[in-house]
């Protein structure tokens, strides 16, 4: 089959699709942490527009490697990985993720504008960050000297106000203080009813059980379940 | 992305680098004038001042060689290792890895902007005068321009590949700094041969010699070298991108596990 025909036959709401990938990390024996081998064995994955999967796991299962081949950062070893084309993605991890030496508001100029804003409607989207992420002066500050909190603050609000097509989520809910996470929450479930298209990886099984439509398990690199919030959830607590 | 989005965005992120940049310092701007002028006090100190230059232009000498040396081997130095400084973005987002080098790169150029003026003020108050020949400056700024390009994409990717490349990236560029005629003029070896063997076979003794017959001499570089070394740098880059592009994901998760 040509690959026009391919892209005929899918689905018109298919958003992201996984078909039989593996990815596996080979890392310097040197250092304890990086020998460790994440792992993907034969995940296949379709995630259609306006879904939000919850991603359950335990740490080392290869969640953020998922997010990050979804996000088409990293190529998967074997299998195929295949995002609708023209869709803007936007991966939010709680690690980096910024240029340390500028500021909030760069930083939110740069995000938006690497997602595929020009260089005008970035800015239009700055002050709506600035307001949302609750950061005040910092804003303008360097983001080496933000907390953990601060820099989920700015990454939630960067993606959310830019407003990409697929939001891949790496845990950052779980930080921040309380207010603001009610406040994303709040956000994500009016949002969330549209066209976004959510990842969401959590530790917290009431987020993805308030939040998600769908979810899947993932443990070891593999799918041990994937449907109805309610099904993988008494699945993944059983185990 | 489309080249415009590409070269807007290379723009963008050098100006916020070179703001952010001023921020960390004291002197702010000034240390792209300060910097490049201590470097040549440093020189001067050493080979007018203690060894005693035969030149009587020795300082204006200095300077046309140090001045756009420091143009290239920082670039290179710092291009080289732009992919794996922006870990935190290129584990977060698919973007084309050039886009840091040449970042890098677009900062230097602001930076070597000033640099230039400064070395024309110079020229001008000690009396050389502005000529025809010095429209040669424009080719030859823009192989410079080009040889930088050429060597950073390829100093990025190595350096993604293994971080002990940076090492050697920077022992390579104190070697160009002692071999290519900065502080020592390449024509006045005593071996004719020899002056022909180091501008055959370092470009950058040839840019550098070329600056100076321009801006000192009044006289117009050998074009035909000049092509040469245009056309196998313009090859160079060209490679480079095609590289980059390539092996865009390999080097991200390079930059990722480094």
């Amino acid at each position: 089959m040509s690959e026009a025909a391919v892209e005929a036959t899918r689905d018109a709401a298919l958003v992201l699709e996984l078909q039989g990938v593996s990815h596996s990390y080979h890392a310097r024996r040197a250092n304890f942490e990086r020998g460790l081998h994440r792992v993907l064995d034969d995940v296949s994955l379709r995630i259609h527009r306006g879904e939000t999967l919850g991603i359950l796991g335990r740490n080392g299962a290869g969640k953020t490697t998922l997010l990050r081949l979804l996000a088409g950062v990293l190529a998967p070893r074997a299998g195929t990985v295949w995002r609708r084309p023209g869709a803007s993605c936007s991966l939010l991890t709680l690690g980096l993720g910024f240029q340390p030496h500028l500021s909030g508001r760069d930083n939110a100029l740069l995000s938006a504008m690497l997602q595929g804003a020009t260089r005008r409607q970035a800015q239009a989207c700055l002050e709506e960050i600035r307001e949302f992420s609750e950061l005040g002066p910092s804003f303008e500050e360097p983001v080496a000297t933000y907390s953990a909190g601060m820099r989920s603050r700015l990454g939630f609000s960067t993606a959310i106000m830019t407003r990409v097509d697929i939001l891949l989520i790496d845990e950052i809910l779980s930080v921040g203080d309380a207010a603001f996470r009610k406040k994303a929450r709040s956000l994500m479930e009016d949002r969330l009813t549209g066209e976004q298209t959510v990842v969401l990886v959590s530790h917290q099984e009431d987020q993805v059980a308030s939040l998600c439509d769908t979810a899947a398990w993932i443990d070891a690199g593999r799918i041990r379940a994937h449907g109805a919030v309610d099904d993988v959830l008494a699945a993944y607590g059983a185990a | 992305m489309t080249l415009r989005h590409y070269f807007t965005l290379v723009d963008t992120m050098a100006r916020m680098s070179l703001k952010a940049d001023a921020a960390r310092f004291f002197f702010g701007y000034l240390w792209w004038i300060l910097e490049p002028l201590l470097y040549v006090a440093v020189f001067y100190v050493v080979f007018e001042v203690i060894l005693g230059s035969k030149r009587a232009d020795f300082l204006v000498f200095l300077m046309c060689g140090k001045l756009t040396f420091i143009w290239l081997s920082k670039s290179v130095n710092q291009a080289s290792r732009s992919i794996v400084a922006s870990k935190g973005l290129v584990g977060k987002i698919d973007v084309p890895k050039s886009l840091f080098p040449m970042a890098t790169i677009q900062e230097g150029l602001y930076k070597q902007a000033s640099v230039f003026l400064l070395l024309f003020i110079v020229l001008w108050s000690k009396g050389y005068a502005v000529s025809a020949s010095w429209a040669w400056l424009l080719p030859v700024v823009l192989v410079n321009y080009l040889v930088i390009v050429g060597l950073s994409l390829f100093g990025a990717f190595l350096v993604c590949v293994a971080f002990d490349f940076s090492m050697l990236i920077s022992l390579g560029m104190i070697f160009l700094l002692f071999t290519s005629g900065i502080f020592w003029d390449v024509r006045d070896l005593p071996d004719p041969a020899m002056t022909e063997a180091v501008l055959a076979a370092n470009p950058v003794a040839f840019l550098i010699d070329a600056y100076r017959q321009v801006l000192m001499e009044g006289v117009a570089p050998d074009p035909v070298h000049l092509a040469v070394i245009g056309a196998a740098a313009a090859a160079l880059v060209a490679a480079g991108v095609l590289l980059l592009r390539r092996a865009s994901r390999f080097l991200a998760l390079k930059a990722i596990t480094a």
